[in-house]
C-alpha cells in the first residue's frame, strides 16, 4: 500500500517537474490531470479494470500473459458476430473467444514447451491484422467508405452517464478475488505461481491449472472487448485495442496484483487518461504523460517491491 | 522494388541482430522498441544542433544506450522481471518522446528538414558488415562463448554481468543507428511513435531466425519485401487480402516456436 502511493506521488512529482521545465505551471498541471470528469473516468477506468484483472490473475499463476491485446480484440470480433443472438449472447461470446485465444498460447506451451511470454505477443500482431482485414474485408460497414464495421444493433444499457459494463467489471473483480482467496481453485492457482514444484508435490496439476489460470485471464480481457464494443465504440476499426493490454500491467502492479487492489488502481489510470486527454485540449501537453506515469509506477513499484523482499 | 523493400527493413535488422546477441546471452529485451524510439529523437536533436548526419547517428546512440541502461539497471543489477521491465521501459519511452515532442514541435528542431547522409552508407553496414563482423564475434571468438554461456547456463560462468552488459551495449549500438536510420534516412524528422511496433516485430524475427545471424538477415529480408508488396498491392486496390497475408509471418514465427516448421532450441537460460 505504502509502495503503491510513493509510486504514484513519484510519478506525479516527475510529470509536474516535466511540464515545469517546459515553463507550465505544475500546480495546474496537477489539477488538469487529476480532475478529469467522473464519467469519462469511470469509461476508461472500465476496460483498463478488466485488462489489470487479465495480468494479476495470470500473474498469480506464474505465467505471462502479455496478450491481452490480442484477446480484447477476439473478444470484440465475437461480441459484433455475436450480437444479433442479444446482448447476453453477445457477451458471452466475448468471454468465450478472449478465452479461446489465450488458451492458443497455453495449448502450445503445454504441447511443445513454446514460452507463452513469446506466443502471446505473436498472437497479438495476430489478432490486429486479423482486425485489419475484417474491417477492410467481410465486416466493413455497408457503404464501404471507411475501414470500420457498421454500428452494432445493440448496447449495453445506461446507468446515468455510464454503461453498465461498469457493474459487470466491478462484479468480475469481485469474483476473481473470491476465486483466488476462498476457494480450493484459486489456492492451487496461486501455489503453482508461489512455487511450482511444492504445488506439484503437493498434488497440484500444475499444467492443467496453468491452462485454466490462463482462460480465466484471456476471458477477463474478451470481455473488456466486448465491453468497449458494447458500451463505447459501438464499431470495430483497425486500432481498436489502442494499448489497453499493455496498461493492464500498469494497473496490475500497483495494484500488487490483488483483485480488489486493481479497482482502486483502475480507477486512478482511468483518471489519468481522461486528465490527460483534457490536457492535451487545454494545455497542449501531450495526452501521453499518461503513459509516462504508468512507466514510473512501474519501475518505481519494481524498485521498492525489491526492498521489501530483502 | 527489392531494394526499396531491403532499405525500409534495415532499421528491423539491426534492432534483430541487436536482439540476437542479447537473447544469447540470457536477456528478453522487450524494451528495443524503447531504445529505437528514443534514439530516433536523439538523432533528430543532435543532427539538428550539429547540421551533422553523422553526428545524429552518433546521438541515436547515445539515446539507444540511455535507454538501455535503463533496462539494464533493472533487468541485469536489480534482477527484475525482464518483461515487465521491457514493457515499463516502452511506455516511458512513448510517453517521454511524446512529451518533449509536443512540446518542442513547432522549434525549428522538429520543423526544419534534417540533414542526411549523402550515402546511405547503413544499408550495406547493417546486410553485410555487421552481420559478419558479429557472427565472428559471438562464434570465432572467446569473449562471444562466454557470452553465450551466459544465456545457456550462467552459473558456469564468472561476471555474468559484465556479459550481459556488453551485450546491452552492443544492442544499443545497433539500435541507436537503427532509431538514426528510421528518422534521418527513411521519414524526414521525428513522429511520434514512429517506431510503431519494429521492437515487437524484431523480437519474433529473432526466433523466426532461430537465434541465428543467418537466420535474422533472411527472416527480415522476407518480413520486408512482404511488407513492400502490401504498399504497392494496397495502391493497386487489392489490399484487403494482405491483412491476412501480413499475419503470416507471425503465424510461421508461431509455428517455427512450436517447433513445427523444423527444430528450434532457444538459449536455455533466456529470460533467467
Amino acid at each position: 500500500m505504502t509502495r503503491a502511493i510513493v509510486a504514484v506521488a513519484a510519478a506525479l512529482a516527475l510529470v509536474a517537474l516535466a511540464g515545469w521545465l517546459f515553463g507550465h505551471s505544475p500546480i495546474d498541471l496537477l489539477t488538469i490531470l487529476l480532475g478529469g470528469s467522473l464519467d469519462e473516468t469511470i469509461l476508461k477506468a472500465i476496460p483498463l479494470l478488466l485488462t489489470g484483472l487479465t495480468i494479476a490473475v495470470a500473474f498469480r499463476a506464474g505465467v505471462w500473459n502479455i496478450g491481452g491485446e490480442g484477446q480484447f480484440i477476439a473478444g470484440a470480433l465475437a461480441a459484433f458476430v455475436a450480437a444479433r443472438f442479444g446482448l447476453a449472447a453477445a457477451l458471452a461470446a466475448s468471454v468465450i473467444a478472449g478465452a479461446a485465444w489465450a488458451s492458443i498460447a497455453s495449448l502450445l506451451r503445454w504441447w511443445r514447451n513454446a514460452p507463452e511470454v513469446l506466443t502471446t505477443i505473436l498472437l497479438n500482431f495476430i489478432a490486429i491484422n486479423v482486425l485489419g482485414w475484417c474491417v477492410n474485408g467481410p465486416l466493413q460497414e455497408s457503404s464501404a467508405r471507411y475501414p470500420q464495421t457498421d454500428a452494432v444493433s445493440i448496447a449495453l444499457p445506461q446507468i446515468g452517464d455510464v454503461h453498465a459494463g461498469v457493474v459487470l467489471a466491478a462484479a468480475v473483480a469481485v469474483v476473481a478475488w473470491w476465486l483466488l482467496y476462498h476457494t480450493r481453485e484459486g489456492l492451487r492457482l496461486r501455489a503453482t505461481g508461489f512455487n511450482p514444484a511444492a504445488a506439484k508435490f503437493a498434488g497440484v496439476n500444475v499444467e492443467a491449472q496453468i491452462f485454466r489460470a490462463m482462460a480465466v485471464s484471456g476471458g477477463c480481457a474478451g470481455l473488456a472487448g466486448g465491453i468497449e464494443l458494447l458500451g463505447v465504440t459501438h464499431r470495430l476499426f483497425e486500432r481498436f485495442a489502442a494499448g489497453y493490454g499493455y496498461s493492464g500491467i500498469a494497473v496490475a502492479l500497483l495494484a500488487q496484483l490483488h483483485p480488489l487492489g486493481t479497482v482502486v488502481s483502475a480507477f486512478f489510470f482511468g483518471a489519468l487518461a481522461t486528465g490527460a486527454g483534457e490536457l492535451q485540449r487545454s494545455a497542449n501537453i501531450s495526452a501521453t504523460v499518461a503513459t509516462l506515469i504508468q512507466a514510473v509506477v512501474i519501475f518505481t513499484m519494481i524498485l521498492f517491491g525489491r526492498r521489501e523482499r530483502a | 522494388m527489392i531494394l526499396l523493400a531491403i532499405t525500409a527493413a534495415t532499421p528491423l535488422l539491426l534492432a534483430v541482430l541487436g536482439e540476437t546477441i542479447v537473447q544469447r546471452s540470457g536477456i528478453i529485451n522487450l524494451g528495443i522498441e524503447a531504445m529505437m524510439l528514443t534514439a530516433a529523437m536523439t538523432a533528430v536533436l543532435f543532427a539538428q544542433g550539429s547540421h551533422s548526419a553523422a553526428i545524429g547517428v552518433l546521438g541515436g546512440i547515445a539515446g539507444a544506450a540511455a535507454a538501455g541502461a535503463l533496462f539494464g539497471f533493472f533487468a541485469i543489477e536489480l534482477h527484475a522481471d525482464q518483461i515487465v521491465t521491457g514493457v515499463a521501459a516502452n511506455l516511458l519511452a512513448l510517453g517521454a518522446t511524446g512529451f518533449v515532442y509536443r512540446e518542442m514541435e513547432q522549434s525549428a528542431v522538429f520543423v526544419r528538414a534534417v540533414p542526411r547522409l549523402r550515402v546511405d552508407v547503413i544499408v550495406p553496414l547493417a546486410w553485410i558488415v555487421l552481420p559478419i563482423a558479429l557472427a565472428l564475434v559471438l562464434w570465432r571468438t572467446m569473449f562471444g562463448l562466454r557470452l553465450r554461456a551466459c544465456g545457456e547456463n550462467p552459473e558456469a560462468v564468472e561476471r555474468v554481468r559484465l556479459y550481459r552488459w556488453s551485450a546491452l551495449g552492443i544492442e544499443s549500438v545497433l539500435t541507436g543507428i537503427a532509431g538514426a536510420h528510421l528518422a534521418l534516412m527513411l521519414s524526414s524528422g521525428f513522429a511520434e511513435n514512429m517506431v510503431a511496433g519494429r521492437g515487437f516485430i524484431a523480437l519474433s524475427i529473432v526466433i523466426f531466425g532461430r537465434w541465428k545471424f543467418k537466420g535474422a538477415i533472411l527472416g527480415t529480408a522476407l518480413f520486408g519485401i512482404a511488407a513492400a508488396a502490401q504498399y504497392a498491392l494496397q495502391a493497386m486496390n487489392r489490399g484487403i487480402e494482405f491483412h491476412l497475408l501480413l499475419a503470416l509471418p507471425y503465424v510461421a514465427t508461431l509455428l517455427i516456436l512450436c517447433g513445427i516448421a523444423g527444430r528450434v532450441r532457444a538459449p536455455e537460460a533466456l529470460g533467467r
